[in-house]
């Protein structure tokens, strides 16, 4: 018997892997998820600010040099690319700044003259205020960015007058200080708080698309068999209870399959592409340390982290292909197999749209309450666990609850399973599938 | 009864709506070809489910090459080919027999030599192209049919089940298919099958059984089952176009109890206590062109319909061949 449920998995196996389908997502995949998270590190790594502030004319009339000072601090801004070359200063006396502020409006105006001009005064220099004019006044980033070179200017040539050493000057103008993020937990210091949340986030996807995908894999499989009739053969050499698991089995296998491969690729492919996105984006590679060196490498996630994460797939795969299954053994067409599938793909996004409160509070109640109910654990928990530290008796509760989830759900597939194969006809009603399940 | 490859006793299985079958019982010899026969409907199919343990019966007992029929080991030893025909449509053809042989408990390498006497026997090689390594879809029907047939005899079972083997079947195929099961019983195989079509089942089988609204009308063997029928039936040809009269002799029914009129072929069936020389003279003297005139054991179609009554057909539905 045993025997038998291995045939069955095997040809599942062999005949899938075989086939295009597979080939087409297993190395796609990797490509297209590679491709929607570095197009964006390209895009905002090209364009970034600085074009905007190539454009900006600082308008100096504070006759102390400011304006040479905030040009040099947006130079030296090292989240921007070094080939900036900058806000271009024009110093003016005060008594010609209005004709200067009406000529750079203009300029402004004209298409593709100028961006924005700064005004510097001296009310400036006393530090209450600067007036900034241009396209982009409201994109807080940048204007974010303007303030915080002008506010450092201030402060050093205020010091310099104040007859600070030179050296000194220099070293805070050069200051460019960051926090760097690190999470830490009882366990130790642990990859980057970023980095694990952008690893939860991926397994927490993949393992949602794989369940979904190979699911209805199943569900496919089963509704194959019985509109071209091959199963009753096979039942008379199988029970259908074998051949339920041998599919269940070996479609699963092919889930894991393409799992570890589209992290193998995914991670090859990232880590050869990604310096020659950043390189190709100017060479900014120490410019965004929020998505550049967070890598997308399993390195930042422990192997217990993973192991759990897989044991959770593997439940939550079962859970739902079994229930897939059964979906298509009820009916006779593909059009009725969605229909009948709906209540199984709503029961999983019902753990879907919580991906968003739980990433927020990945130790709230929301996000407790979801991991002991056994349709949303498998999705929820291993993006908890990339996000934050589960204590061990969470998760050995949340695995067995799980496990019996998963257990019931083959114990109600296997009985509508078994009738429902050789029954044709009209999609059967709730009274109907009542009295499946208690027959047999 | 170590002798029976199959023994059903007092299986009952009922549905939602009807009773599929009701208190049967059928002994089936080994070493014998068996005819399933009756209409469409008649719980035919039912009973083959129930032997090879695809469905339940409610009640009863039914034993299978000596052992229960829920024995799997049992089940490895029977080839079946089921009504409804199909395929894994996108998988190679070899890789399906060998699939299926494999579930039988037939090892891989022994299933591919197999395969290839298999399908040269049944001309799916050897010409211009081995449809062995073709997809299934690619097959025709009749071909798909034979790939089935295939896969119930790959592993050499002791008993083949064939339900409605020759239907949709081409006159070439089926004499393929009536060879292969004769060589089957030559070499001490069981073969049952059931069918609708009388001429099939009376010039193979050694024993039938007819079923009719889940129940069992009569089984014996072919031989035995037309001898208790009697000889009150005449077969009796006519040359040409035959002059009205002789219709309207062969509508007294003083002489003639029923008719079977396969235009310039008759079956009939005498009337109580009709003479069958009386009949003869006056269809002589109705000017009747006489090729033959013979006093016959009725063929089991005469049977059938006696038994099972033309009411319980629906038309068609049991014709010569």
């Amino acid at each position: 018997m045993d025997n038998k449920i291995l045939i069955v998995a095997k040809r599942e196996y062999l005949e899938r892997v075989r086939s295009r389908a597979f080939l087409l997502t297993t190395f796609l995949v990797p490509v297209l998820m590679a491709a929607a998270f570095m197009i964006p590190i390209y895009v905002t790594a090209k364009s970034g600010v600085s074009p905007a502030f190539r454009k900006v004319r600082i308008l100096d009339a504070t006759g102390v040099g400011l304006g040479e000072r905030v040009a040099a601090n947006v130079r030296n801004d090292k989240s921007l690319p070094d080939s900036v070359a900058g806000p271009f200063v024009v110093t003016v006396a005060p008594d010609q700044l209005a004709a200067a502020e009406s000529s750079a409006t203009r300029d402004v105006i004209a298409p593709n003259q100028l961006t924005g001009y700064l005004v510097l005064d001296d009310s400036t220099m006393t530090g209450s205020r600067a007036r900034y004019v241009g396209r982009n006044a409201s994109s807080l980033s940048e204007i974010d960015k303007l303030q915080g070179a002008v506010r450092q200017g201030v402060t050093i040539v205020r010091l310099e007058r104040e007859g600070v050493k030179p050296e000194i000057v220099d070293q805070v103008a050069k200051n460019d200080l960051r926090v760097s993020s690190e999470k830490l937990t009882e366990k130790g210091r642990g990859g980057g708080g970023v980095g694990g949340f952008i690893v939860g986030l991926i397994l927490g996807v993949l393992l949602l698309m794989s369940i979904m995908l190979h699911g209805q894999n199943v569900m496919r499989g089963v509704l194959e068999e019985k509109t071209t009739r091959v199963a009753e053969i096979v039942i008379s050499s199988v029970k259908p209870e074998a051949l339920l698991a041998g599919k269940v089995l070996g479609v699963g296998a092919v889930g894991l399959t393409q799992i570890i491969a589209w992290f193998a690729l995914g991670g090859y492919v990232t880590s050869f592409l990604m310096p020659i996105v950043l390189k190709a984006a100017g060479g900014v590679a120490r410019a965004t340390p929020a998505t550049g060196t967070a890598g997308f490498s399993l390195a930042a996630m422990p192997w217990s982290t993973l192991g759990v994460s897989l044991a959770f797939f593997l439940l939550g795969f079962l859970f739902y292909a079994t229930l897939f299954a059964a979906a298509g053994a009820m009916v006779s067409s593909e059009q009725e197999a969605q229909q009948a599938a709906q209540p199984v793909v709503l029961l999983m996004m019902s753990g879907w749209i919580f991906v968003n409160p739980v990433m927020m509070n990945p130790n709230g109640k929301v996000a407790a309450v979801l991991s002991w109910l056994p349709w949303a654990s498998p999705i929820i928990m291993p993006l908890r666990m990339g996000l934050t530290t589960v204590s061990p008796t969470s998760i050995a509760g949340s695995l067995a609850v799980a496990f019996v989830g998963a257990l019931a759900a083959m114990w109600l597939a296997a009985r509508i399973y078994r009738v429902g194969m050789l029954m044709y006809g009209k999609k059967p009603t709730f009274g109907e599938l009542a009295k499946w399940i208690r027959y047999a | 009864m170590a002798d029976l490859a199959i023994d059903i006793r007092n299986v009952v299985k009922r549905y939602e709506q009807h009773v599929a079958v009701r208190d049967l019982s059928l002994a089936i010899p080994r070493g014998t070809v068996y005819g399933l026969l009756g209409p469409n409907g008649a719980g035919k199919t039912t009973t083959i489910r129930m032997i090879l343990d695809i469905i339940l019966p409610d009640s009863g007992s039914i034993t299978v090459l000596g052992t229960p029929n829920t024995n799997t080991r049992t089940l490895d030893r029977i080839g079946y080919l089921p009504e409804e025909r199909g395929l894994y449509k996108k998988m190679q053809v070899r890789r399906v027999l060998s699939f299926l042989a494999e579930l039988k408990g037939v090892k891989p390498a022994v299933a591919n030599g197999r395969i290839d006497e298999w399908l040269e026997r049944f001309s799916l090689s050897g010409g211009d192209r081995n449809w062995g390594d073709a997809k299934v879809d690619e097959l025709s029907r009749g071909m798909q049919q034979k790939v089935q047939f295939i896969a119930a005899l790959l592993h050499d079972p002791e008993l083949v089940i064939l339900d409605e083997p020759f239907s949709g079947l081409d006159p070439i195929n089926a004499q393929a298919l009536k060879d292969a099961v004769l060589e089957l019983r030559r070499r001490g195989k069981t073969v049952v099958f059931s069918t609708h079509i009388m001429d099939n089942a009376e010039k193979m089988c050694d024993s039938v059984a007819i079923i009719a609204r889940g129940e069992k009308v009569l089984d014996g063997t072919v031989a035995g089952v037309k001898a208790a029928a009697g000889q009150r039936n005449i077969a009796l040809s006519l040359a040409g176009s035959a002059p009205e009269d002789v219709f309207n002799v062969l509508a007294d029914r003083a002489l003639v109890g029923k008719v079977d009129d396969n235009n310039n072929f008759f079956e009939l069936e005498l009337a109580p206590e009709a003479d069958a020389q009386l009949l003869l003279r006056r269809l002589i003297e109705a000017g009747a062109a006489i090729q033959r005139f013979e006093l016959v054991q009725p063929s089991l179609h005469q049977i059938f319909l006696q038994r099972v009554g033309a009411t319980g057909i629906e038309a068609g539905m049991s014709g010569h061949g």
